[in-house]
């Protein structure tokens, strides 16, 4: 098998036309339109915080839900994970978990959550 | 470690037929060591943003000076936020750009993230010069060092962030991003997905939190 180094050129002359009719642009408009409307859903707990959905106590959980939602949206489509090798996301996620727990425990020990 | 891009398919041929298929490289993982290294760096500053979000929360009821609810103004928070948001989508159509070879189409989609990630520096910068006329300053309380540590951080992200994309169009410009260096976007593209992830976060647990 040939190899090239990666200054070498692509061969894209068996590619011609190959992607033109193909484009992940739609997916990424889509996403961009569903993250804004979330972040709307957000700004109205501020504005309307008398709104039954998110009244009282449930507006840090439906923060918080909303949160992660628009957090896993990005780093699935955007960032791309969604498309590549699973190692990428175990990285990422072994960071996350790590400094959610971490900072989780810290939060625990100073009683924040109970104070 | 040496690597190569081998006759397997390049992205434009992986992605005509999967979408999302992405090149093989001859490493280990089949990823490219630029590409790993900037996932792990990502994942170490999980733990830098981390540790400055629980500081803040730790701090955030302030002993003395204004609090968050006497200083915030949100309506211009959220529109900050969702310029930032809106630059996540400019910056994935760059690297779809190039991955189809629209050098064209890829600067000017740079060059507007560059621009949004410019305005929502502009607004921080607007934010913290009218806390700081309000009489909050670093040094008031510790909720207002929490406050600024956390968000001058961010801040110095999207700055970093606007040099790298400005970079890319000049590169871009004198013919040095060719399609076979098209991961080089990718890369810096996940910086700034990242970036806009954090702020996300920062968003919800700063400024929307009562």
């Amino acid at each position: 098998m040939s190899s090239l180094t990666s200054h070498d050129d692509v061969p894209v002359s068996e590619l011609d036309g190959a992607v033109k009719d193909y484009s992940r642009d739609k997916v990424y408009v889509y996403t961009a339109i569903f993250l804004a409307v979330i972040t709307i859903v957000e700004v109205l707990t501020y504005a309307a915080p008398d709104f039954a959905i998110w009244a009282d106590d449930l507006l840090i959980p439906v923060l918080m839900i909303l949160m992660a939602v628009k957090f896993f949206t990005i780093a699935y489509i955007f960032m791309h994970l969604k498309f590549d090798k699973p190692i990428l996301t175990r990285i990422f996620y072994t960071g996350l978990v790590l400094a959610v727990a971490v900072y989780i425990a810290v939060l625990f020990t100073f009683r924040l959550f109970t104070s | 470690m040496s690597e190569t891009l081998t006759s397997r398919p390049s992205i434009a041929e992986a992605d005509a037929h999967q979408p999302g298929a992405h090149i093989d490289h001859d490493t280990n993982t089949g990823i490219s060591n630029t590409k790993l290294g900037m996932w792990l760096f990502l994942a170490s500053e999980c733990l830098l943003f981390g540790g400055l979000i629980t500081t803040y929360l730790l701090y955030r009821r302030p002993l003395e000076g204004p609090g968050p609810h006497d200083v915030f103004d949100i309506p211009f928070t959220s529109v900050s936020s969702f310029v930032l948001l809106m630059s996540s989508l400019t910056m994935v159509l760059a690297v779809s750009a190039i991955e189809r070879r629209e050098h064209q189409r890829m600067r000017v989609w740079l060059g507007a993230t560059a621009l949004l990630g410019a305005v929502f520096i502009a607004g921080q910068i607007y934010e913290f010069t009218a806390f700081v006329r309000e009489g909050l300053g670093f040094t008031t309380s510790r909720f207002s060092s929490a406050f600024y540590t956390l968000t001058g951080f961010h801040g110095v992200h999207v700055t970093i962030g606007i040099i790298m994309l400005v970079s890319l169009v000049l590169l871009s410009m004198r013919g040095k991003l060719p399609e076979h260096r098209s991961e080089t976007v990718e890369i810096v593209g996940l910086y700034w997905h990242f970036v806009d992830v954090v702020w996300v976060v920062i968003f919800a647990v700063v400024y929307l939190i009562p």
